[in-house]
């Protein structure tokens, strides 16, 4: 795991389409095991043996050449955190308790959790607004995992799932746009409740339950049955570049009317995080954000977007504390992050 | 100063509550005061809504409120209060009571997406069809009527194939 603490995923490079709004784009997939129960159902005994006959399954298939795998009851609460951090696991996943683990490859484009809410969740992530890609890439993985564990499928509900509400396709397709002057113009709500309209929900960046920090948001399907999995991407794909062309519209809007306060606010940002001692990781999100829009605009030149996007993830608790190589206090945290950034995007002289 | 909510860890953040007139001094440690700032912890999850969903609108609940799934125990009822089901069996055993619950959720209850290679390749057709007289409606409704006849040709194609494969089978398994 060592060497995953001083890199980013793939998924953070800032490329692929739209790149400028979207940041990144996921699928997940849920699967179950015909013959065991579900997990909530499951004796403790069920669930190790689920964890090892699917372990065991991973290493076969060979997904990836250099597949990992790592057993989450085995490594400290730091290490599940940091792999949250890395959107490798969920945030349910790094919390809960029993046998499960969790394996991706190199790249950090795919990751399969096992023993989360279902006995399988398999994620793609890929940089900017990739859904077809990924779908390419899940599906995949889907087929080749199907040939060596024995899915619970019925025609008439399809994939079986612990919670109805994934039932189905098992599919989640999400999109992680920001949308930072969607907020500063108060549209953004308009946009939720729009959005809602067509099956979608509006996610923090950590799923379900999360809180959007930094103007990240995940845009996703709320219906996982009834609709096959490309008529899911369509409705995703063809409502993803309408907010992101309402955000540039919005960005182009702050720049004639607002020019001044939208420069004085981008390079307060820039300032702040070139000078700052103490920096929390909340204020860090939301200063990147303004800086990001910045060099967005063409307002800022001497900073790559490649740069930023790490540093919203590197300078996160469990990502610091893993560069210093101990676990800090808050305060201590917020000293150490302070003086990466700056170290990162060059100190005021 | 200890943590006034825990009692156990130092207390190292501060907060200063205005309420209407009056003013509170609250000492919490990071974690407690974390617990309480955080508004999200509010919202509610997907399950939250799931069971609000189910007490709301619960017409076959007498009916179903005996049975049990044979194979893993959980009983109807339970699977209402919880949101979750125990096993994939439990899809049969609750057919009645969860279709026109997924009804409401999904505003469907029949699976069109993926098939498992494992279930057969009639199923994979027979879903392959549905899809595209899904996309066949769409198409006439656009007035795309170019792509409507390529849509109705599949169909056709991949009917007709299917009839014949299952006389196949028939045929083989006579023998």
């Amino acid at each position: 795991m060592r060497e995953l603490y001083s890199k980013t995923g793939e998924w953070l490079k800032g490329t692929g389409p739209e790149s400028d709004i979207v940041i990144s784009t996921r699928i997940r997939l849920a699967r179950n095991l015909a013959n065991f129960p579900f997990l909530n159902r499951g004796s403790e005994e069920q669930r190790k043996e689920i964890e090892k006959l699917i372990r065991e399954k991973l290493k076969e298939a060979a997904l990836t050449k250099d597949l990992h795998y790592i057993k989450l009851s085995e490594v400290s609460p730091v290490d599940r955190l940091f792999l949250m951090e890395r959107r490798l696991i969920s945030r349910e996943h790094a919390g809960g308790d029993g046998e499960r683990g969790v394996a991706f490859g190199r790249s950090e484009t795919v990751s399969v959790m096992v023993n989360e809410e279902d006995h399988l969740r398999i994620q793609v992530i890929r940089s900017g607004f990739e859904l077809r890609e990924a779908w390419k890439i899940i599906d995949e993985i889907d087929n080749t995992l199907e040939e060596k564990l024995y899915y619970a499928f019925s025609p008439r509900f399809g994939y079986l799932t612990a919670c109805p509400t994934n039932v189905g396709t098992g599919m989640r397709a999400s999109v992680m746009m920001h949308l930072p002057a969607l907020g500063l113009t108060h549209h953004i709500e308009k946009v939720f409740n729009a959005v809602g309209k067509l099956g979608l929900v509006v996610r923090g960046i950590y799923g379900e339950g999360t809180q959007a920090i930094g103007d990240l948001y995940q845009i996703s399907n709320q219906f996982t049955l009834g609709k096959s999995e490309t008529e899911i991407i369509e409705i995703v794909e063809s409502v993803v570049p309408r907010i992101a062309g309402y955000e540039r519209m919005a960005r182009k809007a702050l720049m004639t009317e607002n020019r001044e306060q939208l420069e004085d606010r981008v390079w307060r940002s820039y300032g702040m995080l070139k000078v700052a001692r103490m920096l929390s990781s909340e204020e860090t999100m939301q200063l990147l954000s303004q800086v990001r829009m910045g060099v967005n605009l063409g307002l800022i030149n001497d900073i790559s977007m490649e740069t930023l996007n790490e540093l919203f993830i590197l300078t996160l608790p469990a990502h610091l504390q893993k560069q210093e190589g101990k676990e800090l206090e808050a305060n201590e945290r917020n000293v150490i992050r302070a003086a990466y950034v700056r170290k990162r995007l060059g100190e005021f002289q | 100063m200890k943590c006034e909510s825990c009692n156990k860890r130092h207390a190292t953040v501060h907060l200063t509550e205005i309420s209407g007139n009056e003013k509170r001094e609250r000492h919490l440690c990071e974690e407690c005061a974390q617990n309480i700032n955080n508004p999200l912890v509010k919202m509610p999850t997907p399950a939250d809504i799931l069971s609000s969903l189910i007490n709301q609108v619960a017409p076959e609940i007498g009916e179903m409120a005996k049975t049990t799934c044979p194979a893993c125990g959980l009983s109807y009822l339970e699977f209402r209060s919880k949101g979750r089901l125990g096993c994939p069996m439990d899809y049969t055993a609750f057919k009645k009571g969860l279709t026109p619950l997924l009804e409401k959720m999904h505003g469907a209850s029949q699976h069109v997406g993926k098939v498992p290679s494992r279930a057969g390749k009639e199923l994979i057709v027979k879903n392959e069809v549905l899809q595209l007289r899904r996309e066949l409606d769409k198409a006439v409704e656009k007035e795309d009527y170019e792509k409507a006849a390529k849509l109705r040709d599949r169909i056709f194609e991949l009917s007709t194939n299917n009839e014949e494969k299952k006389d196949e089978g028939t045929v083989q398994q006579d023998r």
